[in-house]
């Protein structure tokens, strides 16, 4: 037999019992540090509140709300339909159909802006997709949805119209009475300037 | 990094050229190793020339224990690359055709090219009735859908089919080929010795 042969076949056979000795690699998906930093640098991943209440009211079928505050402070409240995972539960296999779920949009709420935004990266470093933060948390629905604020009479109408759809946001979700509006007052057209955005976010 | 364009390191665009460079290394394997001749191909039937399996074995061990390395320095992502699903019928039927269009004709598909690459004439036959034999499938692919997709079993591996590493599998795969090299060289050597029309060496 040729030893050349011999020689070949000694080694496949070398690497080929290596396999079963080197330790199992992780084949873990990870998103590229490049593309993470772009990701976490645009606002895109943010939703406000008024969006999620407006999703809400509106029954939207691809909105998955995923609570990460503790379950005690779930279980005193949460919005409609959330889901709770603790932020500190987010990478156990139990939870993971949750989030990979094709053509729905997973939005992450806290308190603030800071868990939720932990758990996006988390999430995002777990290589999922289509997952986004309520701007502001629970703190900002609590502030913009609950308890709405009138706006100046010098108010553009948008944020009159932003006020009354928080209002009967509010009432969906606290069940208390619906006023009409205040005709009065939404009705005066003392708009000097337009203001060229709606209000969205800033909390 | 790899696998290359579902990575989208490179595009899809590249798909053509990448064929085309492949195709042309495999060509060319195929003829250095004498597959363009039919009396080497047909060898492994009558036990003169093992050649197709030796070159295939180590082809395939080769690519098994490359990629599981390849895989464990992270330069390639084996949960991406595509994995033929398995319909298990017309595999099997498809193998005992393709088995029985070897012995009968002498080549399989790749090697009647390499054939007809240097002009031989029962190569251009072969690829010939390839062709035709395509065609035929391709029309009367209704008629026989039900065959072909039966018994589906989805993109699997051996090793996910028996719950093994794919570690192991390519381990025993390994001594599997390394004990058939030797095996058929021995065959050959018994066969060669009676006869006496032809002399390979």
């Amino acid at each position: 037999m040729n030893k050349n042969y011999l020689v070949l076949a000694i080694l496949m056979i070398l690497l080929a019992v290596g396999l079963l000795l080197v330790p199992e690699r992780q084949n873990y998906q990870q998103i590229e540090p490049e593309k993470l930093m772009w990701d976490i640098t645009q606002t895109s991943r943010f939703v406000t509140v008024d969006q999620v209440a407006q999703m809400i009211i509106e029954g939207d079928p691809t909105l998955e709300l995923i609570d990460i505050r503790p379950v005690a402070d779930f279980e005193t409240f949460s919005l409609t339909n959330a889901i709770n995972i603790p932020l500190d539960s987010l990478m156990k296999p139990d939870y993971q159909d949750y989030l990979g779920i094709e053509d729905m949009n997973v939005v992450f709420y806290g308190n603030s802006d800071i868990n939720a935004d932990q758990a996006w990266v988390i999430a995002k470093r777990m290589g999922y997709n289509s997952i986004y933060v309520m701007q502001g948390g629970l703190n900002c629905w609590i502030r913009k949805i609950i308890q709405p604020v009138e706006p100046d009479e010098s108010a553009s109408q948008e944020e009159f119209d932003l006020y009354q759809f928080r209002k009967g946001a509010c009432a969906f979700f606290t069940g208390t009475k619906v006023e009409a509006p205040d005709a009065g007052k939404t009705g005066i057209k003392v708009v000097k300037r337009k203001k060229g955005t709606a209000v969205a976010g800033g909390c | 990094m790899g696998p290359l364009i579902p990575q989208e390191i490179i595009t899809g665009q590249w798909d053509f050229v990448i064929a085309l460079l492949i195709g042309g290394a495999f060509g060319f394997i195929l003829e250095s190793s004498g597959f363009s001749s039919s009396r080497n191909i047909a060898g492994v039937f009558y036990g003169y020339n093992f050649v197709v399996l030796r070159v295939f074995f180590t082809a395939m061990i080769v690519a098994m224990v490359g990629l599981l390395y390849f895989s464990y320095f992270g330069w390639i992502d084996l949960d991406l690359v595509f994995v033929l699903p398995t319909y298990l019928n017309s595999m099997l039927f498809g193998g005992f055709l393709m088995g029985l269009g070897f012995v009968i004709g002498g080549f399989c598909p790749g090697t009647s090219y390499t054939a007809v690459a240097i002009g031989k004439i029962d190569g251009i036959v072969f690829a010939t009735g390839f062709l035709i034999g395509v065609f035929i499938f391709a029309e009367g692919f209704p008629f026989y859908e039900g065959f072909y997709t039966a018994n589906d079993l989805g993109s699997i591996t051996i090793g996910e089919m028996f719950g093994v590493s794919n570690e192991l599998v390519a381990f025993l795969f390994v001594m599997m080929a390394i004990v058939a090299f030797y095996v058929t060289w021995l065959i050959e050597k018994r066969v060669r010795k009676n006869m006496t029309e032809y002399k390979f060496e």
